[in-house]
């Protein structure tokens, strides 16, 4: 049972871990650009905002995998 | 308080000679937001305005005086004033002044700018000629030898400069500083000059250009030196006398200023104006409960010779946005418009926003001991910027986000800076820290969710699916009552997703029953017991199994219903706005997930912290409270700062996303916020 765990919680990392770094990945670009618009122009800033802020749901998929792994721990 | 002031397109047409008077009408009503006029084509007899005469001279007096603001560096924003200008004085003594005044910021900045310059020259000379200070050789013996040669500069290895020197020849002289070793002067035998160049090169020589004059190099630098002490006090003096100047003018500069800039903005208005070579005509937007006072003031004032018409709107125009909200509300109005002001004909969701967003940003933080200092932080934003309307704004929703979080903490979590006040009683975990055996005092303030137990987590993850669902269903609501008038399709493609979206809510529901049935246990023995027990929870209970979950058929049925609704009025594509739903509900989760995250963090270091503080030494302890101190406000700016950004992106993404659209023209009505003068 002890194994069964320990790899359910290794699971549980590797699937929040993956999505934040695609996260990460999607972020970094989108962010570059977007704060490039808001230099060029300051009205984009809520724009720019709201697709920098698009990925951060792939993490949360992560989350909900990882959580429903726990509750099988 | 949903939808913007209504507004009427009126027309004012007048003779030209009332231009004037109309304009000055117009400006002190402060309410018309002009259309900036196009001539329809070149030979259209109604052709663009000409600004009026007064404009030249009043651009030409406002660049004077504002030229002294920025030389003065005089501030609008921080500038206090004893009392309001009147109009009639300002024109007055700008005539009188302005050009003695502008004379003297010249020339008080120009004498400064002056003593700066020869200050700076001076340390330029100086610090060419501090090397040669401290050979003590008159300037002129460096130069006019037949047979000797010079050379003057730094070198980075003396010693091998002195042994090798006398290999090369033995005519010549090497004086060495004695402040600084490494600045050497040699004379030699122009014989051996490109001999000693090229030892002078390995050991490291770079060459000093010799300054022009004679004399001694130390004796022209005390006599500068004393000449920048003079100009030192020159510099203070003058300082003080512009600060002086400003001091007596800033007032009156920043007024006449602000005079002129109305004078140059109603000068100016015309150009906004359609004219023929006799009338003219203002095309503007008036708030329809303005209309009735613009009209009487403007024929009470200036009798039949002005000639007004209402406009009936049609639907290609595109009115000016002004929101009406209540004030707490308005604040709020701020956050929308980050986004985008919304169009005139749709629904303004501040007030939505001045009441969820609060509420999500509680749940996630949700904790007394932040809520306080949230509280007290925005309190004292608001203080430390109170002339910047935006971060008053930003104060103030700090304010309120301070509330909920102290609210949610004292009824749902029962914790302060992430210890709880009485022990979890469910779980036997790590023997947690609580308030009430560290202070000893029984606190009976109880965790009715504690974040930290896998029990506590799921309810969470249910209550943020609760609040996608009411969320994302409030928006496609509001996105069906706006389609109604306009694209009945689009309507019934979100009454679809709506069915959708239940269907994926029941779903979790019963999903999540073991976590949540218990909370409507009260209403067990109340008048709506019959319907629920009897009808609603076993028709949502009902369902097939597949591996191991429950799949109600009610889900089966919104389902199913809601995507054949989505594929009959919005085609295939719109079966990726199903996805678009599911992840958006998904993205809920984030409430939960940030409550639990801070939470846990802030539950850490305080175990870290108690534990230093706790283990009996002073040192440590003392320690242990710096260091808890310092990880509790990472955690407070940390929490408060995300806990921000994702309520305003659930509201931005996952809630605009279905209904709004933005976009709109700000009202702005000819006027000028007046700080320093009044009319009279």
């Amino acid at each position: 049972m002890a194994t069964d765990a320990g790899i359910i919680a290794i699971g549980a990392g590797i699937a929040i871990g993956a999505a934040a770094l695609a996260t990460a990945w999607a972020q970094k670009t989108i962010g570059a650009a977007a704060v490039g618009a808001a230099a060029e122009n300051e009205k984009m800033f809520g724009r720019g905002l709201i697709y920098m802020v698009l990925p951060e749901t792939i993490i949360l998929f992560g989350l909900v995998i990882a959580f429903l792994l726990w509750t099988k721990m | 308080m949903f939808k913007p002031r209504a507004m009427t397109r009126t027309l004012i047409i007048g003779a030209k000679q009332d231009v004037e008077k109309t304009i000055e009408l117009l400006h002190s009503l402060e309410v018309a937001h002009i259309i900036d006029f196009k001539p329809s084509d070149a030979e259209s007899p109604l052709q663009l305005g000409l600004p009026t005469e007064k404009a030249s001279g009043a651009s030409q007096n406002l660049i004077k005086l504002r030229s002294s603001v920025q030389m003065l560096s005089l501030e609008r924003e921080k500038q206090v004033i004893s009392e309001k200008h009147s109009e009639k004085q300002l024109q007055h003594d700008i005539s009188l002044k302005i050009q003695d005044l502008e004379l003297s910021v010249l020339s008080l900045i120009e004498s400064k700018t002056r003593i700066e310059e020869h200050y700076r020259k001076l340390n330029d000379r100086i610090r060419q000629l501090q090397p040669f200070a401290a050979m003590d050789i008159p300037l002129e013996d460096y130069q006019g030898y037949d047979h000797v040669t010079v050379f003057t500069g730094y070198v980075r290895d003396l010693k091998q400069l002195n042994e090798n020197l006398p290999k090369i020849t033995d005519e010549y002289e090497l004086f060495t500083s004695e402040a600084t070793d490494q600045m050497v002067a040699l004379f030699i035998s122009k014989s051996a000059k490109d001999e000693a160049g090229k030892l002078l090169g390995e050991c490291g020589f770079t060459e000093v250009k010799l300054p022009e004059g004679k004399g001694l190099p130390k004796q022209f630098i005390e006599k500068w030196e004393n000449q920048q002490k003079e100009l030192s006090e020159k510099l203070l003096q003058t300082t003080k006398d512009i600060l002086e100047f400003r001091k007596r003018h800033a007032e009156f500069i920043l007024a006449g200023e602000e005079y002129l800039a109305i004078q140059v903005q109603k000068a100016e208005a015309p150009i906004l104006f359609g004219t023929t070579e006799h009338s003219f005509l203002i095309d503007c937007w008036i708030p329809t409960e303005d209309i009735k006072k613009v009209q009487e003031t403007l024929t009470e004032q200036m009798g039949d010779s002005l000639y007004i018409e209402e406009i009936q709107t049609k639907q290609e125009d595109e009115p000016p946005t002004l929101l009406k909200n209540p004030r707490p509300v308005r604040r709020f109005e701020f956050l929308l418009e980050l986004y985008s002001i919304p169009n005139y004909r749709e629904i303004d969701p501040s007030f939505i926003l001045s009441l969820i967003f609060p509420l999500f940003f509680g749940l996630m933080v949700g904790d007394i001991g932040y809520g306080i200092l949230l509280i007290l932080f925005g309190v004292l934003f608001m203080k430390l910027f109170k002339d910047s309307e935006g971060f008053t704004n930003i104060g103030w929703y700090i304010i309120i986000a301070g509330i909920f979080s102290l609210i949610f903490g004292l009824f749902l979590f029962g914790d302060m800076f992430g210890l709880p006040f009485l022990p979890p009683t469910h779980e036997v975990g790590v023997t947690a820290y609580s308030w009430s055996t560290l202070l000893g005092v029984h606190i009976p303030i109880p965790s009715v969710i504690h974040k930290m137990e896998s029990l506590g987590m799921t309810q969470l993850l249910v209550i943020s699916i609760i609040a996608g669902f009411l969320h994302i269903g409030l928006g496609l609501l509001i996105g069906m009552v706006i389609e109604r008038k306009q694209n009945w399709k689009h309507m019934l493609t979100k009454l679809g997703l709506l069915f959708v979206l239940i269907a994926l809510a029941v779903l979790i529901f019963v999903m999540a029953d073991w976590t949540i049935g218990h909370w409507i246990a009260p209403l067990k023995g109340s008048a709506i017991a019959p319907v629920l027990w009897g009808f609603l929870i076993p028709l949502v209970k009902a369902g097939f199994s597949f591996g191991g979950l429950v799949i109600p058929y009610v889900s089966i049925a919104f389902g199913i219903l809601g995507i054949i609704i989505i594929g009959a009025t919005a085609g295939g594509l719109g079966l990726v706005e199903v996805l678009e739903v599911t992840s958006h509900l998904m993205s809920y989760t984030r409430l939960a997930a940030i409550c639990v995250a801070k939470a846990a963090m802030a539950f850490a270091f305080d175990m870290i912290g108690l534990g230093l503080i706790l283990s009996g030494n002073i040192v440590i302890g003392i320690l242990g409270v710096v260091l808890l101190v310092f990880m509790q406000l990472i955690v407070f700016s940390l929490g408060a700062l995300s806990a921000g950004i994702q309520a305003v992106r659930l509201h931005y993404v996952e809630f605009f996303m279905k209904f709004y659209k933005g976009e709109g023209i700000r009202f702005n009505p000819f006027k000028f916020s007046r700080k320093y003068t009044t009319i009279e």
